[in-house]
């Protein structure tokens, strides 16, 4: 895996809403990650932003590959790194 | 093991909120409490059914996600699975979210017990347009399938019959295999486990659990007692995480994740196209920015004016009866010991019957609904922002909604929070949530005497109460909160069979226990005012209640009571002051009642929340929160006190 940033690799948090984004990394102490894996969110799985609360508040995360909802703090939500599917993939 | 009787152990599993206590419910009948809230069942239940003559002792355990848990109410689950080898495990998953559920139940058949899944709300998976085949899923899985919907009863009978069948068979079919150098680096540590290592379930789980363990003193005991072993195992992780460029327990938990999305893909069709369900279209509103709030505020608003409405014309039809019986009863009993103890105990009787009752049921039942639609997770993620301002976060928002119903159980729930200062700050909060015998008190006589409007400022004033200290008790603590990863629920049409059993099961526990006490202490107050000993314990107490708070001196006793449990100050109020219900306003102010809930409602936590602060938090928190409910009490009353007087 290549440390420098890939094109299209942005923190969730930053990420556009209502469109595919595939997880590929995730940061954070193992604590987080591990929930996050017990949620069901790995890498190469396929998310979807569906809301983004006031005032920096959670965000709603739609899992398409597993077919799942979580809200995630901000502060998650800047650890997980995601990218773009573009249409034509 | 040593098992208490010879019944086959069965143990019920499954993520939170796969409808598992609802179907260990429709099978033990009245038992476990259930609700669309990922993680209700934070302590095992265990109940004794008799299935075709033969009687199987079962166990609800509470949700996990895995075996290998990071939430602390998950790890009650594990203990008990791995500390007695069950006859049977019942796995049940949410047939909607199938991929995902199947993470665990692999991780169950790891186990080699003998296993058989049940696969819950098959009707919300033919919502969503998931058709599964059962029998393909059977034949990938290697064990017995059964769709049920444990909401309406249906495929139960047929569960029960496979479980009877399976009952201590182990598996016949070999683990499902991975991927082929990850399958490699547990052989290698398998055979390398010692004759005498102390195996869990079998050797490959046992291999399995010490790679993706996490447990520092697990590493540190190793490394003592078998240092080779040690080494192994630090380079099967290493290998396995310098092949994949992952931690190894993401790798191992990689593994069953692509598993088990192979599994869902083989043995399921999804019709659904691009069309964008009826349920997201719901949360797009329910969770919106700005409809969302008001969404929010009109389901507040329309809570408490619903609960008010049916409560107070009932309690006003219940209260005529009673005061004409305690009129005949002071005519007829004149006054002596037995007049007193009788009408203790029609007061202890009446005040349950027709001041808590009328407004309990319809908050039990009104709340269940919320619960089991899945508002309350939706008011989690909108509620998440406020929290932020005090420091914690949108999780923390269910333990509070729970304490609503009663501290209690909101107190034991503080497990579900990741870190301890979020449970210590969140622990110290709940005695300050109004629980549903308080709001009963407070609608029953503020609402009742001076208008609904006045309850609701109450109420409304009891919120910023706790926002504000909340932003002062996070003050003392430097670390800031983790984070909210909270699941959302799919939103179901609740069942009002549901409901009903769980407005039940909590009013159970008000008539068996607060009930009794309620009574008993009026009882025990006629006593003491037949002896006239209630003067010594107000004279005792008239510093504080006439000169601090401007009340009347016989309140003073009713304050013993109220620790307790706190509405029993204010249902004793009348017979502490001797008068009907229809008199109260002629011996006591408008101000003075307001004064008087004030304190009652933030003075100690009762007796059962205190207890259970003790056992849950420690001494220094439980002795912590009397301080502070007390002193906010006695500050905040006070100065009701002047600022009312004007």
């Amino acid at each position: 895996m290549k440390d420098g940033d890939r094109l299209g690799k942005i923190s969730l948090s930053q990420a556009p809403p209502d469109t595919p984004l595939r997880i590929v990394d995730v940061f954070g102490f193992h604590g987080v990650r591990r929930r996050l894996l017990a949620l069901g969110f790995h890498k190469g799985d396929i998310i979807e932003l569906d809301l983004r609360g006031i005032f920096h508040g959670p965000i709603l995360v739609k899992n398409l590959t597993a077919d799942t909802s979580v809200a995630l703090g901000r502060g998650i939500a800047r650890k997980i790194m995601v990218e773009i599917i573009e249409e034509r993939e | 093991m040593k098992k208490e009787n010879n019944f086959p152990d069965v143990i019920f599993i499954g993520q939170p909120n796969c409808g598992k206590s609802t179907l260990f419910n429709a099978i033990a009948g009245l038992k476990a409490d259930t609700s669309n809230f990922p993680g209700t069942s934070v302590e095992h239940t265990h109940s004794k059914v008799n299935v075709e003559g033969k009687i199987l002792n079962i166990i609800d355990l509470p949700g996990t996600y895995s075996l290998n848990p990071s939430d602390p109410t998950e790890k009650v689950a594990l203990t008990h699975l791995f500390l007695e080898k069950p006859d049977l495990v019942i796995n049940v998953i949410d047939a909607s979210i199938l991929g995902r559920s199947l993470e665990l139940t692999l991780e169950l058949i790891e186990l080699r017990y003998p296993v058989v899944v049940a696969l819950n709300m098959i009707d919300l998976a033919d919502k969503k347009g998931v058709e599964i085949d059962i029998k393909k899923l059977e034949m990938l899985l290697g064990i017995p399938v059964v769709p049920t919907i444990a909401s309406h009863g249906r495929g139960i009978k047929e569960l029960l019959d496979v479980a009877l069948k399976s009952l201590g068979k182990g598996l016949t079919v070999s683990p499902i295999k991975w991927s082929k150098d990850v399958e490699e680096k547990i052989i290698e540590l398998e055979s390398q486990l010692p004759e005498d290592f102390p195996v869990v379930a079998n050797t490959r789980f046992t291999a399995i659990t010490m790679i993706e363990t996490n447990k520092l003193f697990f590493e540190k005991i190793l490394k003592e007692i078998n240092p080779s072993l040690k080494t192994v195992l630090d380079k099967v992780r290493h290998d396995l995480e310098s092949m994949h460029s992952a931690p190894a327990y993401e790798v191992i938990s990689a593994e069953r994740h692509h598993l088990a999305l192979k599994l869902f893909e083989e043995s399921s069709t999804v019709k659904r196209g691009k069309r964008i369900s009826l349920e997201e279209r719901i949360d797009d509103v329910v969770m919106h920015p700005f409809f969302g709030y008001l969404i929010l505020l009109a389901v507040f608003f329309a809570f408490f004016f619903i609960i008010f409405e049916i409560g107070n014309p009932l309690e006003e039809l219940l209260l005529k009866p009673l005061s004409s019986l305690r009129h005949f009863l002071a005519l007829n009993l004149g006054t002596g010991l037995f007049f007193y103890l009788t009408d203790g105990l029609l007061q202890g009787i009446g005040g349950g019957l027709a001041i808590v009752l009328p407004y309990f049921v319809p908050l039990l039942f009104l709340m269940s609904f919320l619960e089991d639609v899945g508002y309350l997770a939706r008011a989690g993620f909108l509620m998440d922002t406020f929290m932020h301002r005090i420091g914690l976060h949108g999780k923390s928002v269910s333990p509070f909604i729970l304490g609503f119903g009663c501290n209690v159980p909101a107190i034991i729930h503080t497990r579900i929070l990741d870190s301890r200062r979020d449970r210590i700050i969140t622990s110290l909060l709940i005695p300050f949530i109004p629980c549903s015998a308080r709001t009963t008190i407070i609608l029953a006589l503020v609402a009742f005497y001076l208008g609904p409007l006045w309850a609701l400022g109450f109420y409304v004033f009891n919120f910023l109460l706790v926002a504000v200290l909340g932003r002062i008790i996070t003050l003392f603590f430097k670390t800031p909160s983790p984070g909210l990863i909270l699941e959302i629920p799919s939103l179901k049409f609740p069942s009002f069979k549901n409901m009903l059993k769980k407005t039940l099961f909590q009013l159970r526990s008000f008539i068996k226990i607060a009930w009794p006490i309620l009574i008993a202490g009026s009882i025990v107050l006629g006593f003491l005012q037949f002896l006239n000993f209630d003067r010594y314990i107000n004279l005792i107490l008239s510093p504080l209640v006439v000169k601090g708070l401007g009340l009347p001196q016989e309140l003073g006793v009713t304050l013993v009571f109220g620790f307790l449990r706190k509405e029993l100050s204010l249902v004793m109020m009348l017979q502490a002051l001797g008068v009907g219900y229809k008199d109260l306003m002629t011996v006591i102010s408008k101000e003075q009642l307001i004064v008087f809930t004030v304190f009652i409602s933030f003075f100690i936590p009762c007796l059962s929340t205190v207890v259970l602060l003790w056992k849950e938090m420690g001494r220094k928190v439980a002795m912590i929160s009397v301080a502070l409910n007390t002193g906010v009490a006695i500050v905040l009353s006070f100065i009701t006190r002047l600022v009312l007087r004007g």
